[in-house]
């Protein structure tokens, strides 16, 4: 891995070099928000200086909310010619970029999903790593940092940004904007991004504590307070679109009226419905809210570890700014810790 | 070529919306032509015949008078499969949002005073299944043209029409919409049945209800939360019933026993 230097009054040049290696897409504001939106001119292209957290995170350019999987007549089917555009999306947070890496996992291992294979391969991430928002806690799930999985990597060290390369190519992007990105790295920066770590760490104001959680999980598992939870929730599964590991789905098939062809369309799902554990012969596993939430913070803490060597919740809150009952990660913890 | 299936189109009180969304299908609706053969279309036809036999009816709004009820009695003899077709025929729509509300007479005393009817005599607003069997319903105001044809193609096949049983609020983020309950809104995504791509918080403006309220829709604390954020218990309720019809009326008694 290497890192270069982008000075900041090069920034503006930015946009033109990553156009050139697909479309440009960046946080942009929508309400008192972001979402990532397909970058058009060049001044639309916002660094910030803190993490932006879009309301949906980078799943969406990895597993689309709707989208056709294939078309079908009595004897053949086709999957529809997709033009996939190559995407650079810029501006990721390293909480986000670890939930890619945990997306991969689960979607390479044991299965390898092509759709998503087909769209992960077009995907271009340019990472930043800034000041941590009110609700963020990546420092207490181990995701503050990143090392794989990004293309290039942005630290903000004052009138330069500091680019770690992370992929063949990100060391294409790099090459083709020669003339803003430097070899020449100021002598300091050592002693500045230990500054900037450090100012980081510091500047976290989520407090909740982690410690442990993964045994209280299996501990509380029946404690009261699911069902408290579970009287609250509003089974709006909001909480499962913007958190940035869930991969549920469902697969439904649309005939046409002649009942011959049709399409199959693949579309966003949430283990908070009630038909989500709905089987054969009308038996449901989790009939009841609480269970379904239990499910979910098992997954979110616990039961991922064991397939995969980590939880699968990365940190990056957006499930406590989103939940309009406040049940989130830092409640639940609180809860299971009495 | 197997004889065409037959359709009836039938409708009550409502807007007649769910008719026209009908004939929105547009080029769809060519296509429509050459599957079914349509007996009764009130709003489309000029030939109908008054109640036909056929093999699907689809029945538009709710029951209002007498005379209606005659008429869906008959349509349910008549018909094979009988689908409630959008909000008014699953819920009682609109004209049902007293429903329970103090007895009917008086509320319709007050608006018509002793006004004497000859034509059809009134009756409370009711969904259709207060009368008579339903075996499929379609959501929606109006039904929207792919949900529509989804049913209509899974009736015409002999199954039983899936419907969307999650939330406006899943639409709602697929559209990556800012959630207007947390901008202090009163917004009814999470208790209503999806399917209407959530065009309203899409525009900024609170889901109102108008699909019908989903199964596992939970009043009791989406009005704690509502409370919570300022508003008044009865511009609550007032707003669960606009679209909330028969289905509300049962939850409603429950959420006031409770205050
Ligand atoms: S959780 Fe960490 S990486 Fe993610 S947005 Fe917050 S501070 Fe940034
Ligand atoms: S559980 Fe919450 S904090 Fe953790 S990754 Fe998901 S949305 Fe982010
Ligand atoms: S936990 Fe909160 S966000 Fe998730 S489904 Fe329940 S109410 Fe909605
Ligand atoms: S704005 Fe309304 S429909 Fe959208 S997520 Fe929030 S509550 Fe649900
Ligand atoms: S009021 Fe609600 S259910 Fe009706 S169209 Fe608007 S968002 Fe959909």
């Amino acid at each position: 891995m290497r890192a270069l230097k982008l000075s900041k009054k090069d920034e503006i040049k930015l946009y033109d070099v990553l156009k050139e290696f697909g479309e440009v897409w960046a946080p942009v504001p929508k309400g008192s928000k972001y979402v990532y939106g397909k970058i058009e001119k060049k001044e639309d292209l916002v660094i910030h200086e803190e993490c932006i957290l879009p309301i949906i995170p980078v799943k969406k350019f990895l597993m689309p909310p709707d989208f056709t999987m294939l078309k079908f007549t009595p004897s053949k089917y086709s999957i529809p010619e997709e033009d996939i555009p190559t995407t650079v999306v810029v501006g990721v947070p390293a909480c986000d970029i670890h939930a890619v890496n945990i997306l991969d996992k689960f979607y390479t291992t044991d299965y390898v999903d092509n759709y998503y294979m087909k769209r992960r391969e077009r995907l271009i991430i340019i990472g930043k790593s800034g000041t941590p928002r009110e609700n963020c806690f990546c420092h207490k799930s181990n995701t503050s940092i990143v090392e794989e999985g990004y293309d290039l990597f942005f630290f903000d060290l004052g009138d330069y940004y500091l680019v770690w390369v992370g992929s063949e190519k990100g060391d294409d992007i790099v090459r083709k904007g020669a003339d803003i990105f430097s070899e020449e790295v100021p002598k300091d920066v050592s002693k500045k991004f230990v500054e900037f770590r450090r100012n980081r760490n510091k500047s976290y104001i989520n407090d909740v504590d982690l410690e442990g959680v993964t045994d209280l999980m299996e501990l509380m598992y029946d404690a009261p307070f699911w069902d408290e939870f579970g009287e609250k929730c509003l089974s709006c599964g909001q909480c499962t679109m913007v958190c940035p590991t869930c991969t549920c789905f469902n697969v439904i098939d649309d005939l046409a009226l002649s009942g011959e062809t049709g399409e199959r369309r693949r579309y966003w799902d949430s283990c908070m419905f009630k038909d989500y554990s709905l089987v054969a012969g009308q038996h449901n596993f989790r009939e009841s809210k609480a269970e379904r939430l239990k499910l979910w913070y098992t997954h979110k803490l616990k039961a991922f570890i064991g397939h995969f060597g980590s939880p699968s919740c990365v940190g990056c809150g957006r499930c406590i700014e989103t939940c309009p009952v406040d049940i989130n990660v830092v409640t639940v913890v609180e809860k299971m810790k009495g | 070529m197997k004889k065409k299936p037959t359709l009836g189109i039938y409708g009550f009180t409502g807007c007649a919306g769910c008719q026209l969304a009908v004939l929105d299908c547009e080029d769809i609706l060519v296509d429509l032509f050459n599957y079914v053969d349509i007996k009764v279309f009130y709003e489309a036809m000029s030939n109908n015949e008054d109640v036909a036999n056929v093999d699907i009816a689809l029945v538009e709004g709710s029951i209002n008078t007498n005379k209606q009820l005659n008429e869906l009695k008959e349509i349910r003899e008549k018909a094979g499969v009988l689908v409630a077709f959008g909000s008014c025929a699953n819920f009682g729509g609109i004209q049902a949002m007293a429903l329970g509300d103090g007895k009917w007479e008086q509320r319709f005393t007050r608006v018509y005073g002793d006004a004497k009817f000859t034509v059809a005599i009134p009756r409370e607003a009711q969904p259709i299944h207060k009368f008579v069997k339903v075996d499929a319903f379609i959501p929606g105001c109006p039904p929207s043209t792919p949900q529509m044809l989804r049913a209509l193609t899974q009736l015409l096949h002999g199954n039983q029409p899936t419907y969307t049983n999650s939330p406006v609020c899943l639409e709602c983020k697929f559209r990556e919409n800012e959630c207007l309950l947390n901008d202090g809104k009163l917004c009814l995504g999470p208790l209503t049945m999806g399917g209407c791509t959530a065009p309203c918080p899409s525009h900024n403006t609170p889901c109102i209800g108008c699909w019908g309220i989903i199964d596992e829709a939970n009043h009791t604390s989406e009005l704690k939360l509502l409370k919570e954020k300022g508003f008044k218990t009865e511009d609550i309720i007032q707003r669960f019933r606009i679209f909330g019809g028969s289905k509300i009326v049962e939850k409603v008694q429950k959420l006031l026993e409770v205050e």
